[in-house]
């Protein structure tokens, strides 16, 4: 420890409290994002009172899923939004996960909503590991208001009906990068909810009219 | 809880600075529970809130034998650690071996009373005393166990 003060300096008065009970709130969060991904397209909601306070430029729930799935085995990828000294700061102390600058070294990766035309870099995994692809955590300002999609795969009785406010570039990304069983894990997030998008998880788009498709 | 040593100091501190701050750490560390509880009212006489409420975890003690040779692992102990902020921003870290999270809030507390304007006052009334004592209990164990030091030398062999 007598090291460690004299390394690196971020100031420590940026540091803000996490969650209120570490324990529950982070599984809490951990069973959220389960569901998430086990039912592709419902949303899940936080609870305000296991969400962390407000950390400056992170939504709720992207706040609480960082504290609850990083440690210092997943390197996070940060896009130059969130790549804030508040966030650095309380995530290298709260979770203790290195932050990389390279995506082929990230585990997870948090990103905003003007970073999805292009996913290059972040790892696919690999046949025989393909759980070792990076995460995404993408933090959007609402959950709908997009063009509606069914979707349907495991986890979907039938087909639920998702409007991401996303725009075509990023269905094109995420095709071109699912390779099962390698590919790319998606939570979307907005305020307090989240919902996910597994790599399993097809997407019909609908007859509709162009909308001008690179 | 995987304790990891992370990086942060309360300012660019230079290296005087940091080695003061180093040994009342220190000296926190070996301090006692009921030694710092004398202090407590002092002590909590200020707005705070917790950064990292005190937590119990464990890290991996490595040594070298000798003091020279290669490291290896000595063990697991148990560590409590707590980082308070005042409400003027100053923040206070505390590691302590055990499992007394009273005990490690009050000295990240006296952590960070001891960056602010009030240092010679909390060196002199907190720190010193502290260290005259553990001074104290280190030099009576040295003299304890030093009265059982056998030197084994050979008398007289018995072939004469």
């Amino acid at each position: 420890m007598s090291t460690s003060l004299a390394t690196e300096s971020l100031p420590a008065s940026l540091l803000q409290p996490a969650f209120a009970d570490p324990v529950l709130d982070a599984q809490r969060s951990f069973r959220a994002a389960l569901k998430a991904l086990a039912g592709p397209g419902v949303a899940q909601s936080l609870l305000a009172t296991q969400t962390p306070p407000h950390l400056e430029g992170l939504a709720a729930a992207s706040h609480a899923l960082c504290l609850a799935l990083l440690d210092i085995d997943t390197p996070l990828w940060l896009a130059p939004k969130f790549d804030t000294q508040a966030i650095r700061a309380n995530l290298t102390f709260h979770c203790g996960c290195p932050i990389v600058s390279d995506r082929q070294n990230a585990r997870f990766a948090l990103l905003d909503d003007s970073q999805l035309h292009d996913l290059s870099g972040f790892d696919l995994g690999n046949d025989r590991y393909p759980d070792q692809s990076c995460t995404l955590l993408v933090q959007l300002p609402s959950l709908q208001g997009g063009t509606q999609l069914a979707w349907h795969g495991p986890g979907i009785e039938s087909k639920n009906h998702v409007s991401l406010p996303l725009q075509q570039a990023f269905w094109q990304e995420r095709e071109a990068r699912n390779d099962f069983p390698r590919g790319i894990d998606v939570f979307f997030v907005a305020g307090s909810e989240l919902l996910g998008l597994p790599r399993s998880t097809q997407v019909l788009f609908k007859p509709q009219p162009s909308r001008g498709v690179a | 809880m995987t304790a990891t040593p992370v990086s942060f100091t309360a300012s660019d501190a230079s290296a005087p600075e940091q080695s003061a701050r180093q040994h009342w750490i220190g000296v926190l560390a070996r301090s006692r529970r009921a030694e710092l509880l004398a202090h407590e009212a002092a002590l909590r006489d200020a707005d705070y809130q917790l950064i990292r409420a005190p937590e119990i975890g464990m890290t991996l003690v490595r040594g070298r034998m000798g003091g020279s040779g290669a490291p290896f692992n000595v063990g697991e102990m148990t560590v409590t650690r707590c980082v308070v902020r005042l409400a003027d921003g100053r923040t206070g870290f505390s590691y302590l071996a055990g499992r007394d999270k009273a005990h490690a809030e009050l000295a990240a507390l006296a952590d960070a009373h001891l960056q602010g304007a009030r240092q010679a006052h909390w060196i002199s009334d907190l720190i010193d005393p502290l260290a005259r004592a553990q001074d104290l209990r280190r030099a009576q164990q040295q003299a304890e166990t030093a009265a059982t030091k056998v030197d084994f030398f050979t008398l007289v062999r018995g072939e004469n």
